[in-house]
Protein backbone atom coordinates (compact mmCIF):
# COMPACT_ATOMS: atom_id res chain seq x y z
CA UNK A 1 0.00 0.00 0.00
CA UNK A 2 1.33 3.08 -1.12
CA UNK A 3 1.51 6.74 0.92
CA UNK A 4 -1.17 8.11 -1.47
CA UNK A 5 -3.84 5.26 -0.93
CA UNK A 6 -2.87 5.28 3.07
CA UNK A 7 -3.47 9.55 3.05
CA UNK A 8 -7.09 9.18 1.36
CA UNK A 9 -8.35 6.38 2.59
CA UNK A 10 -6.66 5.29 6.13
CA UNK A 11 -8.92 6.08 8.30
CA UNK A 12 -12.01 6.17 5.06
CA UNK A 13 -15.07 7.84 5.04
CA UNK A 14 -18.41 6.18 6.41
CA UNK A 15 -19.45 6.08 2.04
CA UNK A 16 -16.32 4.67 1.51
CA UNK A 17 -16.24 1.92 3.83
CA UNK A 18 -20.01 0.55 3.10
CA UNK A 19 -18.90 0.48 -0.67
CA UNK A 20 -15.69 -1.79 -0.03
CA UNK A 21 -17.91 -3.99 2.61
CA UNK A 22 -20.47 -3.83 0.12
CA UNK A 23 -18.13 -5.06 -2.82
CA UNK A 24 -16.70 -8.53 -1.54
CA UNK A 25 -19.49 -9.48 -3.38
CA UNK A 26 -19.70 -7.93 -7.35
CA UNK A 27 -22.49 -5.14 -7.60
CA UNK A 28 -22.91 -1.85 -8.91
CA UNK A 29 -24.00 1.62 -7.47
CA UNK A 30 -27.52 1.24 -7.29
CA UNK A 31 -27.24 -1.99 -5.46
CA UNK A 32 -24.69 -0.52 -3.20
CA UNK A 33 -27.29 1.87 -2.42
CA UNK A 34 -29.97 -0.47 -1.92
CA UNK A 35 -27.57 -2.99 0.41
CA UNK A 36 -26.66 -0.41 2.82
CA UNK A 37 -30.08 1.45 3.28
CA UNK A 38 -31.09 -2.76 4.37
CA UNK A 39 -27.86 -2.69 6.26
CA UNK A 40 -28.50 0.57 8.60
CA UNK A 41 -32.04 -0.10 8.39
CA UNK A 42 -32.60 3.19 6.21
CA UNK A 43 -30.49 5.37 8.49
CA UNK A 44 -27.87 5.61 5.21
CA UNK A 45 -29.40 6.48 2.27
CA UNK A 46 -26.61 7.00 -0.66
CA UNK A 47 -27.24 9.98 -2.96
CA UNK A 48 -26.17 9.01 -6.76
CA UNK A 49 -23.60 11.86 -7.34
CA UNK A 50 -22.03 10.60 -4.08
CA UNK A 51 -22.07 6.76 -5.25
CA UNK A 52 -20.58 7.36 -9.46
CA UNK A 53 -18.35 10.29 -7.57
CA UNK A 54 -16.56 7.11 -4.83
CA UNK A 55 -16.87 4.36 -7.66
CA UNK A 56 -14.93 6.10 -10.30
CA UNK A 57 -12.37 7.67 -7.43
CA UNK A 58 -12.04 4.24 -6.34
CA UNK A 59 -11.51 2.53 -9.33
CA UNK A 60 -9.11 4.75 -10.46
CA UNK A 61 -7.02 4.40 -7.12
CA UNK A 62 -7.55 0.69 -7.50
CA UNK A 63 -9.21 -0.50 -4.64
CA UNK A 64 -12.26 -1.98 -6.78
CA UNK A 65 -11.96 -3.26 -10.19
CA UNK A 66 -14.57 -3.10 -12.87
CA UNK A 67 -15.82 -6.79 -13.93
CA UNK A 68 -18.64 -6.15 -16.64
CA UNK A 69 -21.30 -4.05 -17.56
CA UNK A 70 -25.48 -5.14 -17.06
CA UNK A 71 -28.66 -2.88 -18.83
CA UNK A 72 -26.14 -0.15 -18.25
CA UNK A 73 -24.67 -0.98 -15.24
CA UNK A 74 -21.16 -0.89 -13.93
CA UNK A 75 -20.36 -3.83 -11.96
CA UNK A 76 -17.23 -3.91 -9.65
CA UNK A 77 -15.64 -5.92 -7.20
CA UNK A 78 -13.23 -5.06 -4.38
CA UNK A 79 -9.18 -5.65 -5.25
CA UNK A 80 -6.70 -7.00 -3.29
CA UNK A 81 -5.89 -3.85 -2.10
CA UNK A 82 -8.74 -2.67 -1.50
CA UNK A 83 -9.25 -5.83 0.79
CA UNK A 84 -6.36 -4.79 2.42
CA UNK A 85 -7.73 -1.23 3.06
CA UNK A 86 -11.30 -2.70 4.94
CA UNK A 87 -9.46 -4.70 6.93
CA UNK A 88 -7.08 -1.76 8.01
CA UNK A 89 -10.36 0.33 8.36
CA UNK A 90 -12.16 -2.67 10.43
CA UNK A 91 -9.04 -3.17 12.90
CA UNK A 92 -9.61 0.74 13.44
CA UNK A 93 -12.92 0.55 13.78
CA UNK A 94 -12.75 -2.56 16.35
CA UNK A 95 -10.10 -0.67 18.12
CA UNK A 96 -12.38 2.16 18.86
CA UNK A 97 -14.83 0.29 20.13
CA UNK A 98 -13.30 -2.17 22.14
CA UNK A 99 -11.34 0.89 23.59
CA UNK A 100 -14.74 2.58 24.83
CA UNK A 101 -16.96 -0.48 25.50
CA UNK A 102 -15.71 -0.12 29.45
CA UNK A 103 -16.72 3.27 29.82
CA UNK A 104 -20.30 3.00 28.33
CA UNK B 1 -48.83 25.35 -23.32
CA UNK B 2 -47.68 29.14 -21.67
CA UNK B 3 -44.38 28.77 -21.77
CA UNK B 4 -41.79 32.56 -20.57
CA UNK B 5 -38.10 33.12 -20.64
CA UNK B 6 -35.72 34.97 -18.16
CA UNK B 7 -32.45 35.84 -17.70
CA UNK B 8 -30.37 35.10 -14.86
CA UNK B 9 -26.48 35.11 -14.25
CA UNK B 10 -24.88 32.78 -11.98
CA UNK B 11 -21.45 32.53 -11.31
CA UNK B 12 -19.34 29.27 -11.22
CA UNK B 13 -19.73 28.89 -7.46
CA UNK B 14 -23.56 29.97 -7.23
CA UNK B 15 -24.91 26.60 -8.33
CA UNK B 16 -26.62 26.67 -4.77
CA UNK B 17 -28.69 29.23 -5.69
CA UNK B 18 -29.25 28.13 -9.52
CA UNK B 19 -30.90 25.22 -7.79
CA UNK B 20 -33.17 26.76 -4.97
CA UNK B 21 -33.94 29.60 -7.90
CA UNK B 22 -35.48 26.35 -10.33
CA UNK B 23 -36.96 25.02 -7.21
CA UNK B 24 -38.83 28.21 -6.47
CA UNK B 25 -39.77 28.42 -9.74
CA UNK B 26 -41.22 25.46 -9.97
CA UNK B 27 -43.05 26.03 -6.70
CA UNK B 28 -44.62 28.93 -8.61
CA UNK B 29 -46.04 26.56 -11.36
CA UNK B 30 -43.44 27.60 -13.86
CA UNK B 31 -41.53 24.33 -14.59
CA UNK B 32 -38.00 24.29 -15.80
CA UNK B 33 -37.50 23.09 -19.54
CA UNK B 34 -34.03 24.18 -20.30
CA UNK B 35 -31.47 27.09 -19.98
CA UNK B 36 -29.66 27.96 -23.23
CA UNK B 37 -26.98 31.07 -24.30
CA UNK B 38 -25.55 32.82 -21.55
CA UNK B 39 -28.14 32.55 -19.31
CA UNK B 40 -31.64 32.03 -20.50
CA UNK B 41 -34.30 29.70 -18.35
CA UNK B 42 -37.03 28.65 -20.39
CA UNK B 43 -39.63 27.84 -18.11
CA UNK B 44 -43.76 25.97 -19.00
CA UNK B 45 -46.73 26.67 -16.63
CA UNK B 46 -47.30 23.65 -14.39
CA UNK B 47 -49.47 22.16 -11.44
CA UNK B 48 -47.40 24.21 -8.31
CA UNK B 49 -45.09 21.60 -6.77
CA UNK B 50 -41.89 21.31 -4.52
CA UNK B 51 -39.79 19.64 -6.81
CA UNK B 52 -35.52 19.59 -5.69
CA UNK B 53 -33.22 20.73 -8.38
CA UNK B 54 -29.31 19.33 -8.67
CA UNK B 55 -26.72 20.13 -10.02
CA UNK B 56 -23.61 18.01 -11.03
CA UNK B 57 -20.13 19.06 -11.86
CA UNK B 58 -18.58 15.61 -13.62
CA UNK B 59 -16.71 16.00 -17.08
CA UNK B 60 -16.10 11.74 -16.71
CA UNK B 61 -19.94 11.54 -16.38
CA UNK B 62 -20.13 13.13 -19.84
CA UNK B 63 -17.74 10.22 -21.50
CA UNK B 64 -20.02 7.29 -19.42
CA UNK B 65 -22.94 9.23 -19.86
CA UNK B 66 -25.91 6.13 -19.79
CA UNK B 67 -24.34 4.40 -17.00
CA UNK B 68 -24.11 7.99 -15.07
CA UNK B 69 -27.81 8.74 -16.16
CA UNK B 70 -29.12 5.46 -15.43
CA UNK B 71 -27.53 5.73 -11.76
CA UNK B 72 -29.29 9.00 -11.33
CA UNK B 73 -32.67 7.43 -12.41
CA UNK B 74 -32.23 4.23 -10.25
CA UNK B 75 -31.98 6.77 -7.51
CA UNK B 76 -35.37 9.15 -8.99
CA UNK B 77 -33.80 11.59 -10.21
CA UNK B 78 -34.91 12.59 -13.65
CA UNK B 79 -32.29 14.10 -16.08
CA UNK B 80 -32.91 17.39 -17.63
CA UNK B 81 -29.90 18.86 -19.23
CA UNK B 82 -26.07 19.29 -19.64
CA UNK B 83 -24.89 22.70 -19.79
CA UNK B 84 -21.76 24.29 -19.64
CA UNK B 85 -20.07 21.40 -17.89
CA UNK B 86 -22.99 20.82 -15.04
CA UNK B 87 -25.83 18.63 -15.34
CA UNK B 88 -29.22 19.13 -13.86
CA UNK B 89 -31.40 16.97 -12.09
CA UNK B 90 -34.93 17.13 -10.61
CA UNK B 91 -36.75 14.94 -7.86
CA UNK B 92 -40.14 15.83 -6.61
CA UNK B 93 -39.59 16.35 -2.38
CA UNK B 94 -42.56 14.10 -2.47
CA UNK B 95 -40.88 10.92 -3.40
CA UNK B 96 -38.26 11.76 -0.71
CA UNK B 97 -37.57 10.89 2.83
CA UNK B 98 -36.51 14.10 4.70
CA UNK B 99 -34.35 16.17 2.98
CA UNK B 100 -32.47 14.41 -0.25
CA UNK B 101 -29.57 16.26 -2.92
CA UNK B 102 -27.37 14.22 -5.20
CA UNK B 103 -24.64 14.08 -2.48
CA UNK B 104 -25.03 12.53 0.64
CA UNK B 105 -21.46 13.40 2.52
CA UNK B 106 -19.65 16.40 2.91
CA UNK B 107 -16.49 15.03 1.04
CA UNK B 108 -18.20 14.30 -2.08
CA UNK B 109 -19.73 17.78 -2.13
CA UNK B 110 -16.44 18.73 -1.99
CA UNK B 111 -15.23 16.89 -4.50
CA UNK B 112 -17.60 18.26 -6.76
CA UNK B 113 -16.35 21.98 -6.21
CA UNK B 114 -12.37 21.00 -6.61
CA UNK B 115 -13.75 19.41 -10.05
CA UNK B 116 -15.19 23.08 -10.49
CA UNK B 117 -12.74 24.64 -9.39
CA UNK B 118 -10.09 22.75 -11.90
CA UNK B 119 -12.55 22.44 -14.84
CA UNK B 120 -13.51 26.11 -14.23
CA UNK B 121 -11.46 28.31 -12.71
CA UNK B 122 -8.44 26.87 -13.51
CA UNK B 123 -9.06 28.30 -17.49
CA UNK B 124 -10.03 31.84 -16.15
CA UNK B 125 -6.47 32.07 -14.02
CA UNK B 126 -4.46 30.79 -17.02
CA UNK B 127 -6.09 33.36 -19.15
CA UNK B 128 -5.80 35.83 -16.96
CA UNK B 129 -2.32 35.51 -15.77
CA UNK B 130 -1.09 34.70 -19.40
CA UNK B 131 -3.25 37.37 -21.29
CA UNK B 132 -5.21 40.59 -19.67
CA UNK B 133 -2.37 41.15 -16.73
CA UNK B 134 0.28 41.85 -19.40
CA UNK B 135 -1.37 43.27 -21.43
CA UNK B 136 -2.87 46.29 -19.15
CA UNK B 137 0.82 46.84 -17.75
CA UNK B 138 2.09 47.02 -21.62
CA UNK B 139 -0.98 49.38 -22.33
CA UNK B 140 -0.59 51.40 -19.09
CA UNK B 141 3.34 51.67 -19.87
CA UNK B 142 2.37 53.07 -22.99
CA UNK B 143 0.41 55.56 -21.74
CA UNK B 144 -3.14 53.54 -23.93
CA UNK B 145 -5.03 54.57 -20.91
CA UNK B 146 -8.43 53.97 -22.47
CA UNK B 147 -7.47 50.68 -23.54
CA UNK B 148 -5.78 50.72 -20.30
CA UNK B 149 -8.74 51.39 -17.92
CA UNK B 150 -11.32 48.34 -19.85
CA UNK B 151 -8.51 45.85 -19.33
CA UNK B 152 -8.02 47.33 -15.49
CA UNK B 153 -12.28 47.11 -15.42
CA UNK B 154 -12.27 43.38 -16.82
CA UNK B 155 -9.17 42.50 -14.50
CA UNK B 156 -11.00 44.02 -11.13
CA UNK B 157 -14.51 41.97 -12.08
CA UNK B 158 -12.05 38.91 -12.42
CA UNK B 159 -10.12 39.37 -8.83
CA UNK B 160 -13.56 40.21 -7.49
CA UNK B 161 -14.54 36.50 -9.05
CA UNK B 162 -11.62 34.94 -7.69
CA UNK B 163 -11.85 36.55 -4.23
CA UNK B 164 -16.09 35.35 -3.96
CA UNK B 165 -15.13 31.59 -5.20
CA UNK B 166 -12.14 31.17 -2.92
CA UNK B 167 -14.00 32.73 0.26
CA UNK B 168 -17.06 30.52 -0.71
CA UNK B 169 -15.01 27.31 -1.19
CA UNK B 170 -13.56 27.79 2.23
CA UNK B 171 -16.34 28.05 4.05
CA UNK B 172 -17.65 24.51 2.20
CA UNK B 173 -14.51 23.00 3.27
CA UNK B 174 -15.20 24.51 7.25
CA UNK B 175 -18.62 22.87 6.71
CA UNK B 176 -17.64 19.86 5.79
CA UNK B 177 -14.42 18.94 7.13
CA UNK B 178 -14.56 19.87 10.44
Amino acid sequence: MDAHTRKVYVPMTETGFYILFCLRQPNHGYGIVQTVERLTGGEIRLAPGTMYGSLSKMEKDGLIRFVREEEKRKIYEITELGTEVLQLELKRIRRLYESIREEL
Amino acid sequence: MQTKKEFRFFTIFQYEQEQEYLRRRHQQGWKFVKVTGIGIYHFERCVPEDVVYQLDYNKDAAENREEYLTMFADCGWEYLQMYAGYTYFRKPASQMEGEEGIFSDGASHLAMMERVLRGRMLPMLVLFSACLLPQFIINLSNGRYVVASFLGGILLLYVFVFTGCGIYYLKLKQKYLP
